[in-house]
């Protein structure tokens, strides 16, 4: 946006005209899934408005956004909005950043979206403390490649932020990442609209449509120059590429659908780059996808981007985080796939390694109790525990992957009737007692809902999926054992009785339509199902899995 | 396929309509192959407001047809060589020799009940002034005269009179149907005339006089032998009346006789369920039919009651309900020869085997349905547009028979799920020629691990017991007739009763059944 500055509501003070600025302004979402967007534009900017909730007060978000800024060394404003709420408190707020981030209370900026009250400040407040770009305009071209997206009509468009030097209309640019060239056919500013200005400055953040075919070809984070001046161009730092925390696998629901469930995610992942695609078969399920997530959040926007823009009917298999074997022969495998796994292998495992998070939680203390219990349920590990203020308690956890994916944020906000935020960023991984869970459905697994657990929550888990799928599973022409094992240990059986009696007594001339119907619907039924062996399985099982930890 | 759609309003006495419509009606029945073609032909109403209109609507788009002759012959007993038997235009209708007489009169519904009935009023159990009654049979030999035939009618092997309830009605009305029918089709001096009758609506006299019209099969709607459980289904009459009317049965020397039984009832005890076996079996009836209640959305134990919830049986005790029944009267020299049907050796009810024959039957009255040129034609299920109905019949505006293109994948499925309800079980031999051995092939597939499991059984030409250890896949070509399976059915009680899922994967199997080419190539 262009804003000019008008001091003390005078336009022309000393005849000359207020300075008109550019400002670019990036949201960033507040989910965690998606902090690696917010690590990613902080690296386009010079500085942040760290917005807080008047009533709310600091969240775990404000503090890993806090860091995330502060280590970019960029300048911040601390903004509290909401002030029009009966309950808010800025004066609390403004204690909290005092206390945890040392953020001085006369700096704070106090706003009313709703109201509009204060919102005059901020702006000033921008141009005031946050320094303008530092590039150097007279050196050749290096851009940073924010984000890209793909339009239907106009291909790939780049967001990108000039670090130096400028790009004009025409000019031939190349990645340093894929070494490809292009020409920058349209190029200009997000005035919020795409808008053509024929150049990029130093400095200046903007988009460029270059004639990439693929999101694919724009990587995150890339270094993009001038072609003709490849010799004196050092790539910048870029950032690490996005981890893919959570994979599952993707079925189509219907066997049959398999190609347009490939087509599907071809478009879909040709707009999200940051979700990774292989094949994966299936003895249950078929011909499918295995896919890797940044986060759970982003696994269902993907899968709901399936179904509504693409009318994809899928079956998701139970999420798992990438887990690293070792064997006696000193080979890893890092696995992606619970049913890749062999349940007896020839190798002696010597090692299991599984990923962890550091995660920060901002909670009133009267929920601290339970908070830990969860926490500790979760295997975390305590890290920090400090006080925000007399009311609000701050602490930092190691936490396996695993146990944060399946169903953490959920159950964190119910016991904390929603009070509780978390957040979390990636960290090493952990040596840790992990066992494959196998399901068996009449002695044959269903390699799509094996899992791999911790051994000490093994018997839990095997429990309580065998029982979900007693529930879900109907009753059929055979009598059906359901059991969880550990490789050839069973560790929790149930049996689905047969069914008894499925008759229609009557069928005489005038009922033969509707006795046919019946049982066309029955068979319709039967075909919605998955065979696994002798055993019908509803979709409805697979989506039940999901939710056992 | 018909499709039945009401306009309002709709006023048309142009007569030249008729031909127009007639004439648009044989295409539209010639173009039924063309895909996706939703041909229509409308049939407008004469002299009418507010009429009922009627649909011929082209099935979705099928890939294959079969001449009505073909599958007559799946079922036929001599069997003509399909092949010289398959010319389509020359031979179109093979007229039924079977009718159903639909008389929906009722004292009162029971609470179960869910058919079209009409019901009078406890009190009437004369009916011989009724307007109701008089008017209706008027409208149903109506029915019957406007028929459409080709030209040689074949008399009728079997009438069925079914309701509602049949002997509700007076004698000399029953009589004015047969003569009907007698006239227009011609009856057979063998044929078998069923009466479904109900304990308290007829004395001995009433019987006499029926059996002099020629009835000479009854079936008597006992279905409970508790006075506690016979009020409680809301039936009306008590546990006395059954027992005269049996007695009546008896007494005029009716040869031929059911009682019908429904298992399942709320408050049903196993101890109460072998007491209504037993005393069937005491009154010697030729034949039993045992019905399973089923709970109708809409009926009055459809809003009081849960299936398989208390008060009615469990499913297990269903279950145990439907194989005591099969077992008691089995042991009682009863042959299981339906799902729902017991009989004394010869006493098969051959009208009710017209239907799981998938033979042609007509069908006459209020709410009935007919299979006339492989259409299944109902009728409607109100007074006021039944007469219409017949009206338009009268004036040609309307056929309820079809041409003789039928679907083979319609038809393969009615053959199989008819006749797998039957003990003789589907015959592989006559259904191979009608829809080729690959469909067969694939049945016999089906099948398999469910004749391990003792719910299907493969049988012989000589209807041996084929087991299944020793067969390989050759099951069908095996050139030992010993090993060749000639029929497959379902067993007794443990096939039967799992019915609908057995059928319902034979349905599976003809859905995805693709090999039209060969099973035409053998059909023609
Ligand atoms: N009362 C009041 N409500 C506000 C004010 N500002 C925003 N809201 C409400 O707060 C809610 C959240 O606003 P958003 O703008 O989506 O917040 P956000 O921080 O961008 O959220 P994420 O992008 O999900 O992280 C909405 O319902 C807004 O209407 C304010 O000043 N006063
Ligand atoms: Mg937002």
């Amino acid at each position: 946006m262009f804003y000019k500055n008008i001091i003390n509501g005078d336009d022309s003070r000393d005849g000359k005209e207020s300075p008109n600025y550019l400002l670019n302004l990036i949201d960033t979402p507040g989910h965690v899934d998606f902090s690696y967007e917010v690590s990613r534009s902080l690296a386009a900017c010079q500085g942040v408005l760290l917005v807080v909730d008047a009533a709310q007060g600091v969240q775990a978000q404000t503090v890993a956004n806090f860091y995330l800024a502060f280590e970019s060394n960029l300048s911040i404003i601390p903004v509290i909005n909401k002030i029009d709420q009966p309950t808010a408190d800025p004066d609390r707020v403004k204690a909290q950043l005092k206390s945890m981030f040392d953020l001085d209370a006369s700096d704070v900026l106090l706003t009313s979206a709703k109201t509009g009250k204060g919102l005059e400040h901020v702006l000033p407040a921008v141009i005031e403390r946050i320094p303008p770009p530092p590039g150097k305009s007279d050196s050749s071209l290096r851009m940073l490649l924010l984000d890209s997206y793909f339009d239907e009509y106009r291909g790939v468009i780049c967001h990108v932020a000039v670090v130096d030097g400028a790009l004009r209309k025409g000019d031939k640019i190349s990645s340093a990442a894929t070494g490809k060239s292009y020409e920058a056919l349209d190029i200009g500013i997000m005035h919020p609209e795409l808008t053509p200005t024929g150049i990029l400055f130093t400095g200046q953040v903007g988009y460029v449509i270059s004639g990439m075919r693929s999101t694919k070809e724009a990587r995150i984070g890339d270094t993009i120059y001038h072609t003709r001046s490849t010799v004196d161009v050092v790539p910048l730092p870029g950032f690490k590429p996005a981890k893919h925390m959570v994979f599952s696998g993707l079925f189509p629901a219907d066997g049959s659908d398999f190609e347009a469930l490939n087509h599907a995610i071809e478009k879909l992942t040709c707009n999200d780059a940051s979700v990774s695609v292989a094949k994966e078969t299936s003895t249950a399920l078929g011909l499918g996808f295995r896919c890797g997530f940044l986060g759970l959040l982003h696994m269902d926007v993907f899968h709901q981007r399936l179904e509504q823009e693409y009318g994809a009917h899928i079956i998701s298999t139970v999420p798992t985080v990438p887990y690293i074997y070792e064997y006696s022969d000193g080979s890893k495998l890092e696995v992606q796939n619970p049913a890749a796994l062999p349940s007896n292998p020839k190798q002696r495992v010597v090692a299991c390694w599984e990923p962890t998070v550091i995660a920060t939680i901002v909670m009133p203390s009267e929920y601290v109790g339970s908070v830990i219990t969860l926490l500790s349920e979760r295997r975390g590990e305590q890290l920090e525990y400090s006080f925000i203020d007399s009311q609000r308690v701050f602490m930092k956890y190691r936490l396996p992957l695993r146990e944060v994916v399946i169903d953490f944020y959920n159950e964190l906000k119910s016991i904390t009737s929603g009070y509780a935020s978390f957040d979390y960023e990636d960290s090493d991984y952990q040596q840790s007692d992990l066992v494959k869970l196998d399901i068996l459905l009449n002695g044959q697994p269903v390699d799509a809902m094996s899992t791999i657990v911790h051994n000490s929550k093994s018997y839990r888990v095997g429990r309580e999926l065998v029982d979900k799928l007693k529930k879900v599973i109907d009753r059929q022409m055979f009598e059906i054992s359901i059991q969880a094992a550990i490789g050839s240990k069973v560790i929790a059986r149930e049996t689905i009785t047969a069914m008894r009696k499925n008759v229609l007594a009557k069928c005489y001339g005038g009922d033969v339509s509707r006795k046919r119907k019946l049982l066309e619907k029955q068979k319709e039924g039967k075909k919605r199902m998955k065979r696994v062996g002798s055993v019908d399985v509803p979709q409805e099982a697979f989506h039940e899995l999901l939710k056992v930890s | 396929m018909l499709l039945r759609l009401c306009f309002a309003n709709q006023t048309d006495t142009d007569i030249d309509k008729k031909k127009q419509v007639s004439v648009s009606l044989h295409l539209s029945l010639q173009t039924q192959s063309a895909p996706l073609s939703t041909t229509v032909t409308c049939c407008t109403m004469l002299k009418s407001t507010f009429t009922p209109m009627y649909w011929f609507l082209a099935p979705k788009p099928k890939p294959q047809k079969l001449s009505s002759n073909l599958i007559k012959n799946t079922f036929s007993n001599s069997t003509p060589n399909v092949r010289q038997n398959s010319s389509l235009k020359q031979n179109p209708i093979i007229n039924p020799t079977s009718a159903y007489i639909h008389l929906p009169f009722c004292r009162k519904r029971c609470h179960y009940c869910d058919f079209t009935i009409v019901a009078l009023g406890s009190a009437s159990t004369q009916t011989h002034d009724d307007p109701r009654v008089i008017n209706y049979v008027q409208w149903l030999c109506r029915e019957i005269n406007a028929t459409k035939m080709e030209e040689k009618p074949a008399p009728l092997q079997t009438v069925f009179f079914g309701g509602g309830t049949p002997s509700l009605v007076p004698p000399s009305m029953v009589s004015n149907v047969l003569e009907t029918l007698k006239m227009k089709f011609g009856l057979s001096e063998s044929a078998e005339i069923s009466m479904e009758m109900d304990p308290g609506t007829f004395d001995y006299k009433k019987m006499q006089e029926m059996m002099l019209l020629g009835v000479n099969r009854v079936s008597l709607g006992v279905q409970a032998f508790q006075e506690k459980l016979l009020k409680s289904c809301g039936r009306a009459h008590g546990l006395e009346e059954v027992h005269e009317a049996i007695d009546i049965v008896k007494k005029c020397g009716v040869e031929n006789w059911s009682i019908d039984l429904i298992a399942s009832l709320p408050h049903q005890t196993s101890e109460m369920w072998e007491e209504s076996l037993r005393l069937t079996i005491e009154a010697q009836p030729t034949h039993v039919s045992v019905y399973d209640l089923q709970i109708e959305q809409g009926t009055k134990f459809g809003k009081l009651y849960v299936p398989g919830e208390f008060p009615l049986p469990s499913e297990t005790q269903s279950a145990d309900f439907y194989k005591m029944a099969s077992k008691i009267l089995c042991d009682a020299n009863y042959n299981h020869y339906e799902i729902s049907s017991y009989c004394k050796n010869g006493y098969e009810c051959k009208h009710n085997y017209t239907y799981w024959k998938n033979n042609p039957f007509y069908a006459f009255g209020l709410g009935s349905t007919s299979l006339i040129g492989g259409l299944r034609f109902s009728r409607p299920k109100k007074m006021n547009e039944y007469t219409k109905f017949v009206q338009n019949l009268e004036n040609g505006l309307i056929n309820s028979s079809s041409d003789n293109n039928i679907n083979s994948k319609d038809t393969a499925t009615d053959v199989v799920m008819l006749s797998l309800r039957t003990a003789r079980g589907l015959d592989l031999k006559r259904f191979q020629e009608s829809f080729g051995s690959s469909l067969v092939l694939s049945l016999l597939e089906l099948y398999k691990p469910y004749v391990e499991s003792g719910h299907v059984v493969f049988l012989d030409e000589q209807r041996r017991t084929i087991r299944i250890d020793d067969t390989d896949n050759s099951l069908l070509y095996e050139t030992n007739s010993e090993r060749r399976v000639a029929y497959m059915r379902l067993s007794d009680p443990n096939g039967f009763l799992l019915s609908n899922e057995l059928i319902s994967l034979a349905f599976g199997v003809i859905d995805s059944w693709k090999d039209y080419p060969s099973a035409l190539q053998e059909a023609t």
